[in-house]
């Protein structure tokens, strides 16, 4: 098996008129912990979903795993982990029954969801929600109720479409603390923000602007690849990206 | 296709369900009030119909005549002075009145007597508020077998050979129809609406990464609403049984398989319109789209051959028209499905294609989603 998590070659996805995501070439290893940073409407989501099997692309090539997306998405079905951005769980169902249910569909007995629903309860401080339906949960608790989900299958790749949005710093530091623990633990995590600086937080990062890469690779390089063609001292990453971005637009714009 | 998601996608419609109390409540409610409220309104019993009889005639056959009229309880007979004026009567509220002119009675039996030779007959002056025109109806239908009731001097004597069960009444022809009518409105609007729950909420998404097909998850649902069909069957027919003491000529079996196998179908069409509709609120707009047509034009009230020609081809793009046939089949007339075959078919084809349509239709909105 490949190295690559992921691996996208001249990506392009439209929707009618509108380009989504714009000739993207990305290449995650595995093991990483790798964001995809950039404002709403980037082409964030879209590259997810495509990487993720559920969207098709308009032309290029998206691979997981080795494993061309959608066409043998059933190759890669049980190593995968999807958050969605929209929380996406069963409101009218208690947080059991909804990681009973996802555990069910992944092939696991009601004996193993009940122990890994233990496992995952108590990781994420939910133990006490346990019987409690998800539309009675705060914002945060159905966030955290969300990624138990994902991880009900123990997938070795996590793809988690804005993870932390909504979330308090409190949360979001508790959120990024469980992530560097399931990269510890030999996952690969692939996850999108909005929030600039939680850029840092990751490996390495995708600064993305209008379906395409402005600029990739780890936090402190592309700050002091800014610092040294800005003249910004100690620039933060919302500087970092709108350095980046206007370089970018300006090398596109240029004959 | 593994049965084991198949039961677990299921399980969970069906729990979701059982948390919802309104849910709930709508799904047991709405069988039992349909049945109830439609077994009242269209029990098709006209009772109490004021009919004023003046009989100027009176003699034995006469008052056969008004012994019958009276034993009618379609009718309440009121026995009017001599000289009453028939139309001022109508003016005053009443729905009919029959005047037996003297000579009445002579004049029958000479008709008789010299059979067709003679002009001369026996008439009944009738004076009818024309109005309502089922009131109408129901007054001439009365006379006429009052006048049937004398028995060997009718001038025609009508010998019914009735086929398919002694004494069907409208109800007894209806309950198949509501059965079928409720359980199918009510598994198509609740696929819907959780199918596009599951789009607006992303638990879609999820599902679609995971090893569910969408084979397993279209038959997860079936089962689940399969066994609402046969909850709902059960409580419509109990009711229809208990209230209205409807008669069951056919076989329970068939006429429970012959519902599921619509359920089945209406699921299919839930899913299928869950494609047409991005949030909640856009889903309940296809809710009238699904019942007008059923109530309206598939022969559940009145016969398909009371539906004007122009409309009536659309009758038979309306599935429960099928399902009428198919159940009333098995039902009132006792008749395996496949003594339905028009009935049989029509449930069999619309199952199939919806099905397929449904299966397509996921396809769309799990793959092409922005």
């Amino acid at each position: 098996m490949t190295d690559l998590a992921i691996e996208t070659t001249e990506l392009v996805k439209r929707f009618g008129p509108r380009t989504a995501v714009d000739h993207l070439n990305l290449l995650v290893e595995q093991g990483e912990i790798y964001g995809l940073v950039g404002p709403s409407g980037a082409g964030k989501t879209t590259v997810m979903r495509i990487v993720c099997g559920l969207t098709k692309p308009t032309a290029g090539v998206a691979r997981l795993l080795g494993h061309a997306m959608p066409a043998e998405r059933r190759a890669v079905e049980a190593w995968l982990g999807y958050m969605p951005q929209e929380r996406a769980v069963y409101r009218d169902l208690t947080v059991v029954e909804n990681l009973l249910f996802f555990g069910q569909i992944y092939g696991l007995s009601r004996a193993a969801v009940a122990e890994r629903t233990r496992e995952l309860l108590d990781w994420t401080r939910m133990s006490d929600h346990a019987q409690q339906r998800a539309d009675r949960l705060s914002g945060g608790e159905k966030q955290r109720l969300s990624l138990a989900c994902s991880l009900v299958h123990d997938p070795k790749m996590l793809v988690l479409d804005e993870p932390t949005i909504g979330l308090d710093p409190g949360l979001r530091q508790e959120f990024w603390d469980r992530f560097h623990a399931l990269n510890q633990g030999g996952r690969t995590i692939v996850l999108s923000t909005h929030y600039i600086h939680e850029a840092e937080r990751c490996g390495r990062v995708g600064l993305m602007a209008r379906g395409n890469l402005v600029a990739e690779g780890r936090a402190e390089d592309l700050k002091a690849r800014v610092a040294a063609s800005s003249g910004i001292p100690s620039p933060d990453m919302d500087q970092v990206f709108l350095v980046l971005t206007r370089a970018a637009t300006a090398q596109g714009d240029k004959p | 296709m593994n049965v084991r998601r198949i039961l677990a996608v299921s399980e969970r419609v069906l729990r979701q369900l059982r948390h919802d109390r309104r849910v709930l409540a709508f799904m047991l409610i709405v069988p039992s009030l349909a049945m109830i409220l439609f077994g009242y309104s269209f029990s098709g019993e006209i009772r109490g119909i004021r009919l004023g009889v003046l009989d100027e005639d009176k003699t034995d056959l006469t008052a056969t005549i008004l012994e019958s009229l009276q034993s009618n309880e379609k009718f309440h007979v009121t026995i009017l002075p001599p000289g009453s004026d028939p139309e001022r009567l109508l003016r005053e509220g009443y729905q009919a009145v029959v005047r037996i002119p003297p000579k009445f009675t002579s004049l029958y039996y000479a008709h008789f007597a010299m059979g067709v030779a003679t002009s001369a007959q026996g008439t009944l002056d009738l004076a009818l508020d024309e109005s309502d025109p089922q009131i109408a109806a129901a007054v001439q239908m009365g006379i006429a077998d009052a006048l049937m009731d004398l028995g060997e001097g009718g001038p025609v004597h009508v010998e019914t050979r009735k086929l398919y069960g002694v004494e069907v009444r409208f109800i007894d022809s209806f309950a198949p129809a509501i059965m079928g009518m409720v359980v199918a409105f009510i598994c198509t609007v609740l696929t819907l609406l959780s199918v596009v729950r599951e789009k607006v909420d992303g638990t879609f998404a999820r599902v679609w990464v995971s090893p569910v097909r969408r084979a397993e998850f279209i038959l997860g649902y079936i089962l689940a609403f399969g066994l609402i069909a046969l909850v709902q069957s059960v409580l419509v027919l109990s009711i229809g049984k208990g209230v209205f003491g409807i008669v069951i000529n056919g076989s329970l079996g068939w006429a429970f398989a012959g519902v599921i196998l619509f359920a089945i179908g209406s699921v299919g069409l839930g899913t299928l319109l869950s494609a047409l509709a991005e949030t909640e609120s856009q889903a309940i707009l296809f809710f009238p789209l699904v019942l007008l047509p059923s109530v309206l034009l598939s022969g559940m009230m009145w016969p398909l051959q009371a539906i004007p020609a122009l409309l009536r081809p659309l009758s038979y793009i309306v599935p429960l028209t099928y399902s009428n046939r198919l159940l009333r089949a098995v039902m009132v007339k006792g008749l395996a499905p496949w003594q339905e075959p028009f009935g049989f078919a029509g449930v069999l084809v619309f199952v199939l294609l919806t099905i397929v349509l449904a299966s397509v239709a996921l396809r769309q909105s799990a793959g092409e989603r922005d």
